[in-house]
């Protein structure tokens, strides 16, 4: 019974992504065939040769999600250090939640008119600089809790020993934190990487990224090309999930 | 540094904030905009006074009920379950890999199976259940909200499924529900009385988050949502992009009613919790 229902675990697990692997290669699709026809590699290579502008939207979305993780764990890193041993830190950390009471789309609903006015509106800088109003206070909050009076004493420790606070931050703190930084850089990277709504209303349909051209595809009715860049948008977190088990969780 | 901190957070994470809500009350009020005349409450009567914005807040409160109630269910029973173990195992790593599929695809991997020329209703057909695609109910698009239903309890039964776990074994509940048998407690008492709550307790806030972040989904509702009622966040980019700019200043005030009932909401709800906490500790 167990290995059973582990079993059906499994093929219910691995269904949509053999769904999106099976539909990324079909080319016709006429009912009642459960199946796709006419099994090609055509949507694979159009990906390479730049033909279907996957490619490049593909390359866009890495760009933007690797900037926004790099900017957002390096900049929440160093602003919850002083804001977890600040005098008000609960009411900061309150503050810091706020952004998720709107809805992302809608918090970018209400920011469009100062992207447009200060020329950030459909252009990859822009749509950075929107991802960080969500993934900074996320960082923040992920990070506050990593400050704690442990990490004080160690820099206390440093600097009676004679260290200043560069070298304690170098030589102690740096290497302590990098599971942490690790771990938020995924995150945020994800977030990024999956976001659809802030993306669409800020880049104003100028700035294609993956989530972007999956619903494009669907609203074409191109459920092959769809199934490509679903796909697509899998890998990256797949990815991230086995680096985190693998180095990660196992080094723990 | 510390200066600079302070202001990088206030950049970053309160100033846009504000700025947002400024903008969207100012634009409500008919304070700015193309088409703006000076104060008025006229956008904000329309969309109060109006059924359009509560049938959409309705809708997106029934599919954020529904999807969270059917999730919880499953990764309840789950977790349980003596038969698998997510603590530990095959079953505990292959659980997270759903989380990598986002909500776009998720939504259109529902519009492959679901809609009535999809492979659920291809099998139907192929197995002799069903003679015309016609006959094929509609849960896509649909007026029950299957497909967005469908779409959500799939993203957010592994996140609880995880969730739970975690909480199983950091909660030490197998000792307590042992410790229920050896006093003579049968399943059902175990799993009523001592396991759900021990679970349901320390995960409730996340679930409460949880329902907010399905509430303002937007994606898998403007892929998989009927034209009337829309979900909250799709009402409010339509009437955003629509020709009519009439339109416009009532999108605002659907965004800032929408997070003054969420804020209102969490806020009740945490000062609750809090409050029973702090009553259970003296």
């Amino acid at each position: 019974m167990k290995r059973l229902l582990l079993i059906i675990l499994l093929v219910v697990i691995f269904i949509p992504f053999l769904t999106l692997l099976v539909f990324s290669v079909g080319g016709e699709w006429s009912y009642p065939a459960i199946l796709p026809g006419n099994i090609s590699l055509k949507h694979w290579t159009s990906l390479f040769s730049g033909a279907s502008g996957t490619g490049k939207a593909l390359t866009i979305s890495l760009v933007v999600s690797l900037a926004v993780a790099t900017l957002a764990t390096g900049l929440s890193f160093f602003t919850s250090r002083y804001l977890a041993y600040h005098r008000f830190r609960e009411r900061l950390l309150v503050l810091a939640y706020f952004p998720y009471v709107f809805s992302p789309v809608i918090l970018a609903a209400c920011l469009q008119f100062y992207f447009i006015r200060s020329g950030l509106s459909g252009n990859v800088l822009g749509i950075v600089i929107a991802q960080l109003f969500i993934t900074f206070p996320f960082g923040v909050i992920f990070f506050m809790g990593f400050w704690n009076e442990e990490m004080k004493r160690m820099a206390d420790a440093v600097s009676t020993l004679g260290g200043t606070p560069l070298q304690g931050f170098l030589k102690v703190l740096l290497p302590m934190a990098k599971g942490a930084l690790l771990v938020c850089f995924f995150q945020t990277f994800l977030i990024s990487w999956f976001e659809y709504g802030l993306t669409t209303l800020i880049g104003v349909g100028k700035v294609q990224t993956l989530t972007l051209t999956v619903f494009q595809y669907v609203n074409e009715a191109n459920i092959f090309l769809a199934a490509l860049a679903g796909l697509l948008l899998v890998v990256p977190p797949a990815l991230l999930l086995w680096f985190n088990r693998r180095f990660i969780v196992l080094a723990d | 540094m510390r200066p600079l901190s302070l202001s990088l957070f206030f950049l970053l994470a309160v100033g846009p904030l504000l700025l947002g809500i400024g903008y969207a009350l100012a634009y409500s009020l008919g304070l700015v905009g193309l088409i703006s005349e000076g104060m008025t409450a006229d956008h904000w009567v329309k969309v109060v006074g109006g059924g359009e914005f509560w049938a959409s807040l309705g809708t997106s409160a029934y599919v954020a009920t529904m999807s969270i109630g059917i999730a919880l269910l499953i990764a309840l029973m789950a977790t349980t379950s003596r038969y698998l173990n997510f603590q530990e195992g095959t079953a505990s790593y292959a659980i997270y890999l759903p989380l990598t599929l986002p909500a776009m695809v998720t939504g259109f991997l529902i519009f492959l199976f679901l809609s009535n020329a999809g492979i659920i209703s291809r099998v139907s057909h192929s197995i002799g259940l069903m003679e015309d695609i016609q006959m094929f109910p509609n849960l896509v698009n649909d007026v029950y909200s299957i497909g967005i239903i469908a779409a959500h309890t799939l993203m957010a039964t592994p996140f609880f499924i995880i969730l739970f776990a975690n909480l199983y074994k950091s909660e030490r509940i197998a000792d307590y529900a042992h410790l229920a048998a050896t006093l003579g407690g049968n399943r059902s008492q175990i799993s009523r009385k001592v396991v759900f709550p021990m679970l349901l307790r320390p995960a409730f806030p996340t679930l409460v988050l949880y329902l907010i972040f399905v509430m303002g989904s937007y994606e898998i509702p403007l892929l998989l949502g009927r034209q009337s009622p829309q979900m909250v966040s799709v009402l409010a980019i339509n009437k955003l992009q629509r020709f009519n700019l009439l339109d416009k200043p009532q999108a605002y005030v659907i965004s800032l009613v929408y997070t003054f009932i969420v804020l209102s909401t969490l806020i009740l709800l945490f000062w609750r919790s809090n409050t029973r906490l702090k009553a259970s500790r003296l």
